[in-house]
């Protein structure tokens, strides 16, 4: 039984971390319809500025410190969204999709670049927060106090989130933009403004995901493609561009692939791509999208 | 040549037979400088920088030739690096291709060095299916690492000598060929020495995964005496910091493949000791230690010196591999005169024992396989390190003929070696 409460607990560890990316990615879609291919890597640059940031530049300092310090790489990431956006983005928009793909995908081939210029090629760890936490008892199992820190960040940034696009003033002009750009622009909606702060956003939620996880994992080359890869998966499960789409879709890969490991060990990474190719099939649009 | 060592290194000094053209030799040298590859990739490189630096201060190959080094990113893909080694050969003009980590990559490279005619040294790349399947006669490609079944085989000997008791094996493994090898050989080896042995729990994570937390629960849930696992770099890294926070070290013995493979300095004081820790069967910078094997001392040094850092197996096989060749040049400008044409360097590469920093090295001329001494120790912290390193009191060096198959052994599934092990090794009986 205690158990069962452990793979739950790991489950919802990875669907936390899956939603950020995700909703990150989603929530950029949603509004600016553009998928942001080099989502993955502000991911990575957040777990490397939090690696450098606590394991490197401010090690030995006082655990309350480095708490505070680990949001840094969430914040570098969003700024580094700041700037992408209105630079490198913007001329883009009325141009056909597949400039902007290129355009992303350059972006995070650069970004790849620049963190092995930054960071060089070995793993980068900041594991003081997650052994200061230590372990604790779950029946007769010893279970790491962090991955629950993990959990509640992803719970309260998924709760954040959803006051923020239906309970605030800008959610509803996010959600306007989003419907219908030409309209809200016609209504005085500064969509310049939105798409910036959207897009800052999203990349703040990306880099919060590689931030968070850095203590109990840690950063290295080519991570960043793989959260992306792992994010596409979720939007397709749950729908490009819908934020409930990318919480739900975090919890079926999050809860099939603890599953698979246990029980389908040999299905560990073939699971993931059978789920999205099924509701492909059965629902192109994922589970919470709007067919357009 | 300082310092470098013995065999084949004597007539370093000699004055050159005939003519030699003084035009620069290029070496392609192709590995993984991005993605999570470059932490095996980045010391292959530098282990060949060093090598070369120290001939092109003697002057170059024949003391005329300078090495001159043509990077490729391995990390382009298959299909990809097999056109780069296309367009090396044909466009560059390279004389010599080296490099390649990946077990993916050699197989695919082998017959397109062939069909090229391109000299080639592979430093790893060190999957069985290379000599065995993809190229079983080859003529233009060698590889000096260790072949990829030493590894399994290596840590299955280790767990035998060391942990005779064990009942309850369970395993984690990256899932890609190098995993599945690990596997496989761990498994027939263990057959033979532990029969009593059971596997109990298996789980084959991603490779370059860093979220290790359900197959350290699902083999925690097993209880094992004995856990497997041929994780490296940062997937091993991640791995045993989480098994730390999750207990798992208390509660069963671990061994490992290539723990300490990587990158020696990147694993931290808080490693548990007396896991098992394996270094691809190769080599670690420690051994042989001290004054016991000079080439050691002194190659360590000088990497240190240029790199600020500790050279790995890849370091150091690219930097063997690197004399190996001068070496050949050397032999068959003593017997021919001139620049010796790539036949020539052939036939002195076949069957030469070289003495590296990490150990005899002998080319199989036969398989062009480069034979080492195996390696694996037990994880220790010592004052003079601020890493764990292996316990220089309890290393395991096991001679490489007694885990591979041996020259005119037929070629089978899922390895030679396997098979060879699976027929002629005697069960171990029990009581």
């Amino acid at each position: 039984m205690d158990i069962l409460v452990i793979h739950l607990f790991n489950a919802l560890l990875y669907a936390s971390v899956l939603f950020l990316i995700a909703g990150g990615l989603s929530l950029i879609y949603g509004v600016m319809r553009i998928v942001n291919l080099a989502h993955g890597n502000l991911f990575a640059l957040g777990a490397f500025i939090t690696a450098s940031a606590v394991g490197q530049w401010f090690a030995g300092s006082s655990s309350a410190l480095l708490f505070l310090l680990l949001p840094a790489g969430a914040v570098g990431a969003a700024l580094i969204g700041a700037i992408l956006e209105p630079t490198l983005l913007r001329p883009f928009y009325r141009r056909p999709e597949e400039y902007q793909l290129l355009v992303t995908f350059g972006i995070l081939m650069i970004l790849e670049d620049l963190m092995r210029f930054v960071w060089g090629p070995y793993p980068v760890s900041a594991t003081t927060l997650f052994e200061q936490m230590g372990r604790m008892k779950i029946g007769e199992w010893i279970y790491p106090r962090y991955n629950l820190l993990v959990i509640a960040v992803g719970g309260i940034a998924a709760v954040f989130l959803w006051a923020f696009v239906y309970r605030t003033r800008f959610g509803v002009l996010l959600r306007a933009t989003s419907q219908d750009m030409r309209r809200a622009s016609a209504l005085g909606v500064n969509v310049n403004r939105v798409y910036v702060l959207a897009f800052t956003i999203g990349c703040f939620m990306a880099g919060l995901a590689g931030a968070i996880i850095v203590p109990g994992q840690s950063a290295v080359l080519g991570m960043g493609v793989d959260a992306l890869v792992l994010s596409f998966i979720v939007v397709v499960v749950g729908g490009l561009g819908s934020l409930e789409g990318a919480m739900v879709g975090a919890l079926i890969v999050g809860l099939l692939r603890e599953t698979a490991i246990s029980l389908f060990p040999e299905l560990e990474l073939a699971v993931l791509y059978l789920i999205a190719a099924i509701v492909l099939l059965v629902r192109p649009a994922g589970l919470f999208g709007r067919a357009t | 040549m300082a310092g470098f060592g013995l065999a084949g290194m004597a007539h370093a000094q000699e004055k050159p037979k005939g003519t030699i053209p003084d035009k620069p030799f290029k070496i392609g040298h192709m590995t993984f400088f991005t993605g999570a590859g470059a932490v095996l990739g980045e010391p292959m490189y530098k282990g060949n920088l060093l090598a070369a630096d120290e001939i092109n201060a003697q002057g170059g190959l024949l003391g005329k030739r300078k090495i001159e080094i043509l990077k490729a990113d391995e990390a382009a893909g298959t299909d990809a690096n097999t056109k780069e080694m296309r367009r090396l050969k044909l466009s560059e003009k390279i004389d010599l291709f080296m490099g390649i980590t990946s077990s993916g990559n050699s197989p695919a490279l082998g017959p397109v060095a062939e069909e090229l005619k391109l000299l080639t040294m592979f430093v790893d790349g060190c999957t069985d299916f290379l000599f065995d399947k993809a190229v079983p006669n080859p003529r233009y490609i060698f590889r000096i690492t260790n072949i990829q079944s030493a590894d399994g085989s290596t840590c299955a000997v280790g767990v035998a000598l060391t942990w005779p008791e064990v009942k309850k094996v369970a395993h984690i493994h990256p899932d890609y060929s190098y995993g599945r090898n690990c596997f496989d050989h761990f498994s027939i080896v263990t057959k033979k020495l532990l029969p009593k042995a059971q596997n109990v729990s298996e789980a084959w994570p991603k490779l370059f995964s860093t979220d290790f937390t359900p197959h350290i629960t699902k083999t925690l849930a097993a209880k094992p005496d004995l856990l497997v696992t041929s994780l490296w770099g940062g997937d091993y890294n991640a791995f045993y910091k989480q098994a730390l926070q999750h207990g798992l070290f208390e509660k069963m013995k671990v061994a490992t493949t290539l723990a300490f493979g990587s990158a020696p300095h990147s694993v931290g004081r808080d490693h548990p000791e007396g896991v098992l820790t394996g270094v691809h069967s190769n080599y670690h910078f420690t051994y042989p230690a001290g004054n016991r094997w000079p080439a050691n001392k002194t190659f360590v040094e000088k990497y240190k010196a240029k790199f600020n850092e500790y050279p790995n197996f890849q370091a150091e096989g690219a930097y063997t591999s690197t004399y190996a060749l001068k070496t050949a040049i050397e032999k068959a400008n003593k017997l021919m005169g001139g620049w010796p044409d790539d036949e020539a360097i052939i036939s002195q590469l076949e069957g030469m024992m070289i003495a590296g920093p990490g150990g005899y090295v002998y080319i199989r001329p036969d398989n062009h396989q480069g034979y080492k001494d195996a390696i694996t120790g037990f994880s220790k912290n010592v004052p003079e390190y601020p890493f764990p390193i292996l316990d220089p009191d309890r290393i395991i060096t096991i001679p490489i003929r007694n885990i591979t198959a041996p020259p005119g052994w037929p070629k089978g599934d899922p390895t030679s070696t396997y098979r060879w092990i699976d027929q002629t090794w005697p069960q171990v009986k029990t009581a």
